[in-house]
C-alpha cells in the first residue's frame, strides 16, 4: 500500500492490452506492472522483464549432484565400507541416486526460489489493484511519479482510452 | 514445431474468459454437494474400511495372513504396487511430456491427470510398507546415523533406489501440481463470497497476484520443474523394472524390462486418464472443454503404445526361444502361453495388444461408450501383465521340488480393494474442493492469438 496515486487501465482482451503496452512504452510512460489472469509473454518483452531462474536451477542441480556423491562416497567408502558381491566401493551405480536426487533438489529449490523472489507465503494478504484481473480483465498499473502533475496523469488516461481501455480508474492500493 | 492450426479450437462454444472462470469454479463453490458424490464417497469409504481391516490383520498377525509361500514370496502386494505406480505415471507423462512438447491440448486434462498421479502413487506406496510386515520398522530404509555400526543402506540396491525414486516422484509431482494450482486458488479467492472459503483459498494461493513479473517467474519455474520431473517418469519405472530384472529368475532376467515397464506405465496411465475424463466430462458437463478431439488424441496415443506393448510381448517370446535356455523356454512355452496361469497371459495379450487396435477405426474412436470400456479393459490387462510376470515366474523356478501355486487370501484382496477406495475418495475430494482444470492455462489457450507460437521470442 502507498499513498501515491495510480492509474489503472482496464482492458478485456490480451491482444489489445499488449498493443496498449507497446504504445505506452513508445510514449515513455513508466508502467509499474500489468496484472493478468494468464501469462502475457509479449508484455514481458515490452517491459524488458528477465528472469535468472534457469541459472539458479542449474546451480541447485549441480549442488545436488555433488552433495549426493559426497554423501555416498563418505558412507560407502570412508565410513563403513562393505563389499557387496565383490563390487567396488566407489561404484558406478551411484549414478542412479545422484540422478534422482539431483532432480529432487532442483525441483524443491526452484520452487523455494519462486516463493522467495515473489515474496509469497501461505496466507499473505496481497490486495489487488483490481480484483477482476483474476477473472477476465487485464490491468495496466501506472504510478504517479513525483514530477507528474494532474495534467500528465490526464494525458495518460487519454492514451489508455485511445488504445482500447474499457475503463480507466484511480487507486492507491 | 507445434502448429496450433493442426488441432483446431481447443475449447468449444466460444467461451469468454469469465465463462471459463465460472464453469470451473462453480462446482467447487457450490454450497450443496451433489448426491452422486455422496453415494460414490460412501462406496469408496466402505472399500477403504475393508482395506483398513486388511492392514490391521497384516500388522497384528503378520504376512502369514497372505497367500505367500517360500516360492511365491511376491504376490498381490507387488503386483498392485507396480499397477498403481503405472497408473501414477499418467499425470506426469500426460502433463509434463506434453508440456515439454508444447502440446496445448493437454490443458483441460493435465490437472486431473496430476491429481491421479498423487493419489495413485500414495496408494502404491502402501504396498511396500505393508509388505514389510513389521511396518513400524519402516524407517530402517532411510539412511540415517544409527547405532548399528553405523551401517548404511546398500546404495547399490534397486530396492533402495525404488524408495528414493518413488518418494522423489511423489514430492516432485505434488509440488508441480500445487504450483500449477496457485493462480487458480487466487482466482477462487477473488470469486468466492464466503468468508471462510476466502480465507482458506487465500492461504492456499500464497497471496498470488498475477503481475507480469510474477507470471514470468511462475512460468519459468513451472517449466523448469516440469522439465526436471519429466526424466523421473522414465527413471521411476525403470528402477521398478530393475527390481525384477536384477533378480536371476527366469522370465525376469532380461534387459527389455526397463523400457517395457516404462511403456506399460504410460499405457496404463493414459488409459486411466481416459476412464476418469470420460466420467468427469459427462458428470460435470465439460464436453466443451474435454472435447471429442481430446479423447481422439488420447486413443491415438494408446493405439501406438499398444503396438509397442505387442512388439515387447513378441520379442520376449522370440528371445526366450532364441536364447535356447531351457529355463527361459519353459517359462514362456510351458508356463505362460499354456498351463495353469495361461488365462492371465492371454488376458494380458488380448487387452493390451489386441483390443486397443480397435482404435484404428474411427467409428470406435468416436464412440465414447466403447472407448470407456476399452480404457478399463486396458487397465485390467495391465494388472494381468504384472500378475503374469510375478506369479508365473516365481511359482515354477529352477527346482521342481520348490514349485508352489499362489492364490490371494481375503486379507490381500481387502488391501487391494482398500487402495482402490482410497484412490476414488482422493479423486472425489479433489473434484469437490480443488480446481479440476487449470483455469489460467485454459484462458491462455482460449484465444488463438494468445498462444505463443514458435516464431515469437522464446522465454523458456
Amino acid at each position: 500500500m502507498n499513498n501515491q496515486n495510480q492509474i489503472l487501465g482496464v482492458f478485456d482482451d490480451p491482444d489489445v492490452v499488449t498493443d496498449a503496452v507497446k504504445e505506452l512504452v513508445k510514449h515513455d510512460v513508466k508502467i509499474k506492472d500489468v496484472f493478468s489472469p494468464f501469462p502475457l509473454e509479449h508484455v514481458w518483452d515490452l517491459l524488458k522483464l528477465k528472469t535468472r531462474m534457469p541459472y539458479a536451477t542449474f546451480i541447485y542441480g549441480a549442488l545436488g549432484t555433488a552433495s549426493v556423491f559426497a554423501f555416498l562416497y563418505w558412507t560407502s567408502v570412508t565410513d563403513y565400507p562393505l563389499t557387496f558381491g565383490g563390487k567396488p566401493h566407489n561404484s558406478l551405480s551411484f549414478v542412479v541416486l545422484m540422478f534422482v536426487l539431483t532432480i529432487l533438489s532442483g525441483v524443491v529449490f526452484t520452487l523455494a526460489t519462486l516463493l522467495i523472489r515473489e515474496k509469497m507465503w501461505p496466507g499473505k494478504n496481497n490486495p489487488l489493484p483490481d480484483h477482476r484481473s483474476m477473472d477476465d480483465k487485464f490491468v495496466i498499473v501506472i504510478e504517479q511519479g513525483r514530477d507528474m502533475d494532474d495534467n500528465d496523469m490526464n494525458k495518460i488516461d487519454e492514451l489508455l482510452k485511445q488504445n482500447g481501455a474499457v475503463e480507466v480508474n484511480r487507486s492507491n492500493v | 514445431m507445434y502448429n496450433i492450426k493442426a488441432r483446431g479450437v481447443l475449447i468449444e462454444g466460444n467461451k469468454s474468459y469469465h465463462d471459463i472462470t465460472r464453469d470451473v469454479t462453480n462446482p467447487l463453490l457450490a454450497k450443496k454437494t451433489p448426491s452422486w458424490w455422496w453415494i460414490t464417497a460412501f462406496l469408496a469409504t466402505s472399500m477403504l474400511i475393508w482395506g483398513v481391516w486388511g492392514f490391521y490383520n497384516t500388522i497384528t498377525v503378520g504376512t502369514g495372513t497372505w497367500g505367500l509361500n517360500n516360492s511365491v514370496s511376491w504376490g498381490w502386494a507387488i503386483i498392485n504396487f507396480v499397477w498403481w505406480i503405472g497408473i501414477g505415471h499418467a499425470g506426469t507423462a500426460f502433463s509434463i511430456f506434453l508440456l515439454v512438447l508444447h502440446q496445448k491440448w493437454r490443458t483441460s486434462i493435465n490437472r486431473a491427470a496430476e491429481a491421479m498421479t498423487i493419489f495413485a502413487v500414495m496408494a502404491a506406496g502402501m504396498f511396500p510398507l505393508i509388505h514389510m510386515g513389521r511396518i513400524w520398522n519402516g524407517f530402517f530404509v532411510f539412511p540415517y546415523p544409527n547405532t548399528r555400526g553405523p551401517l548404511w543402506d546398500n546404495f547399490n540396491s534397486p530396492l533402495f533406489w525404488d524408495v528414493t525414486a518413488i518418494s522423489t516422484y511423489l514430492t516432485a509431482s505434488f509440488l508441480f501440481w500445487y504450483v500449477g494450482m496457485m493462480p487458480d486458488f487466487a482466482t477462487i479467492r477473488e470469486r468466492t463470497t464466503s468468508k471462510i472459503k476466502k480465507a482458506v483459498y487465500n492461504v492456499l494461493s500464497f497471496g498470488w497476484a498475477g503481475s507480469a513479473r510474477g507470471w514470468l517467474r511462475f512460468e519459468s519455474a513451472a517449466l523448469l520443474m516440469g522439465g526436471l520431473t519429466a526424466p523421473l517418469v522414465i527413471s521411476v519405472h525403470s528402477i521398478v523394472a530393475t527390481d525384477f530384472a536384477a533378480g536371476v529368475v527366469p522370465g525376469w532376467h532380461s534387459t527389455i524390462f526397463p523400457p517395457f515397464f516404462v511403456v506399460g506405465a504410460i499405457f496404463s496411465g493414459f488409459a486411466m486418464v481416459l476412464t476418469l475424463m470420460i466420467i468427469v466430462r459427462k458428470v460435470y458437463k465439460y464436453e466443451q472443454y474435454v472435447t471429442k478431439k481430446h479423447l481422439d488424441a488420447i486413443t491415438r496415443v494408446l493405439t501406438f503404445v499398444s503396438l509397442i506393448m505387442g512388439v515387447a510381448y513378441i520379442s520376449e517370446i522370440f528371445v526366450a526361444w532364441y536364447s535356447d535356455s531351457p529355463y527361459e523356454m519353459f517359462v514362456f512355452f510351458k508356463n505362460r502361453t499354456v498351463g495353469e496361469y495361461a488365462y492371465s497371459y492371454w488376458a494380458m495379450i488380448t487387452f493390451n495388444a489386441i483390443v486397443p487396435q480397435l482404435f484404428w477405426f474411427k467409428k470406435i474412436r468416436s464412440n465414447v461408450a466403447i472407448v470407456f470400456i476399452i480404457s478399463i479393459l486396458i487397465n485390467i490387462g495391465m494388472w494381468y501383465e504384472r500378475f503374469v510376470i510375478v506369479v508365473t515366474s516365481l511359482s515354477k523356478t529352477w527346482l521342481p521340488s520348490t514349485w508352489h501355486g499362489y492364490s490371494p487370501t481375503a486379507t490381500e484382496i481387502a488391501i487391494y480393494v482398500g487402495t482402490i477406495g482410497f484412490f476414488i475418495l482422493g479423486i472425489l475430494l479433489f473434484l469437490r474442493f480443488l480446481p479440476m482444470m487449470a483455469i489460467s492455462e485454459l484462458k491462455g489457450i482460449n484465444k488463438e492469438t494468445s498462444i505463443v507460437t514458435e516464431n515469437t521470442e522464446n522465454h523458456e
